[in-house]
């Protein structure tokens, strides 16, 4: 079933549509929020998302751009959550991001450490653009920026993270 | 977490008999504003006290109107059949309670406003059903 058809039965007001929705996308959600914050608010901040997902569904104009509204808003809670711990100088962002040691060996440890490392706008574009699989024009709707700051971020993104791997031993 | 977990933290919030619950507590408040603001319009020479009396009477409807406007915007929000019953609901409600008192008093205030609430309540049951209708329209064309 398309994405559009499902949030269309889920506007209609359909209760098995939504659940076919949340389980459809929470993978995608919770992994993203997972990897641009730390493991302690994940839980919190994936339902945060799927609460404002619910109150935005019935206005969502277009259901065929269901999935750029989705990571908007998964953003938008990202962005907010990121905001209150800049706001906390005993927590400095890089602390924050690092992941637990389970989702390491799932994550492929050294990876996922030097992504984690990354600044927030750098790892995002990385976590939209190559583990979401989404498109430049996509990223740039989520991100409301245009294709060619995607471009350069991602350009930015992809020095910093072999930078970082580099650092830690690895040959390129 | 998985995504039934997910579920299981949202099941609140997808309850129909809680949005129907808000939506009755709206229409509750709405009546008792209405019904009391009539009396109050179209008794003369009420006593002060009495007087007073009405204005908290509606001031508590109203605030649960707010309250339930606040809870289905912000918390609960109506899909597109939640909208149509919803709308029927204020219909109903409307033809029930203030159409009778609207007669019984015959006074054209009374009627003006009991018109204008009728209408408003079955434009929002009309654009209720034209809403579902593309719905399923739009349906109906992804389905093939």
């Amino acid at each position: 079933m398309t994405d559009e058809r499902l949030v269309v039965r889920c506007q209609l007001g359909e209760r098995d549509a939504f659940a076919e929705l949340v389980r459809a996308w929470h993978d995608p959600i919770w992994s993203y929020v997972r990897r641009m914050l730390p493991p302690a608010v994940t839980d919190d901040v994936a339902q945060e998302v799927w609460v404002a997902v619910l109150r935005g569904l019935p206005r969502l104009r277009d259901p065929a751009r269901f999935t750029p509204w989705l990571f908007t808003i998964a953003r938008r809670a990202v962005t907010n959550r990121l905001r209150e711990e800049y706001a906390r100088p005993e927590e400095p962002l890089s602390d924050v991001a690092s992941p637990d040691a389970v989702a390491e060996v799932l994550d492929r440890a050294e990876l996922a450490g030097a992504l984690s490392a990354l600044p927030p706008r750098e790892r995002e574009i990385l976590i939209l653009f190559y583990l979401q699989d989404l498109s430049l024009e996509t990223c740039a709707e989520i991100c409301a920026v245009p294709i060619g700051t995607v471009k350069s971020r991602l350009n930015r993104a992809r020095r910093l993270l072999r930078d970082a791997l580099v650092q830690k031993g690895y040959s390129w | 977490m998985t995504p039934d977990d997910m579920l299981t933290r949202l099941s609140g919030r997808l309850s129909l008999r809680r949005r129907l619950a808000v939506v009755a507590v709206l229409l509750a408040g709405a009546a008792m504003s209405l019904l009391t603001g009539l009396l109050w319009a179209t008794e003369p020479a009420l006593p002060t006290r009495t007087q007073a009396a009405f204005g908290a009477m509606i001031a508590v409807g109203l605030a649960w109107v707010a309250y339930a406007v606040w809870v289905l915007t912000r918390r609960l929000p109506l899909f597109a059949l939640d909208r149509v019953v919803a709308a029927w609901l204020g219909l109903a409600a409307t033809v029930a309670v203030a159409v009778p008192v609207a007669v019984i008093a015959a006074r054209p205030v009374a009627l003006l406003i009991v018109a204008v609430l009728l209408l408003a309540a079955l434009a929002n049951l009309r654009r209720g059903l034209t809403r579902r209708a593309a719905l399923l329209r739009r349906k109906r064309e992804l389905d093939g």
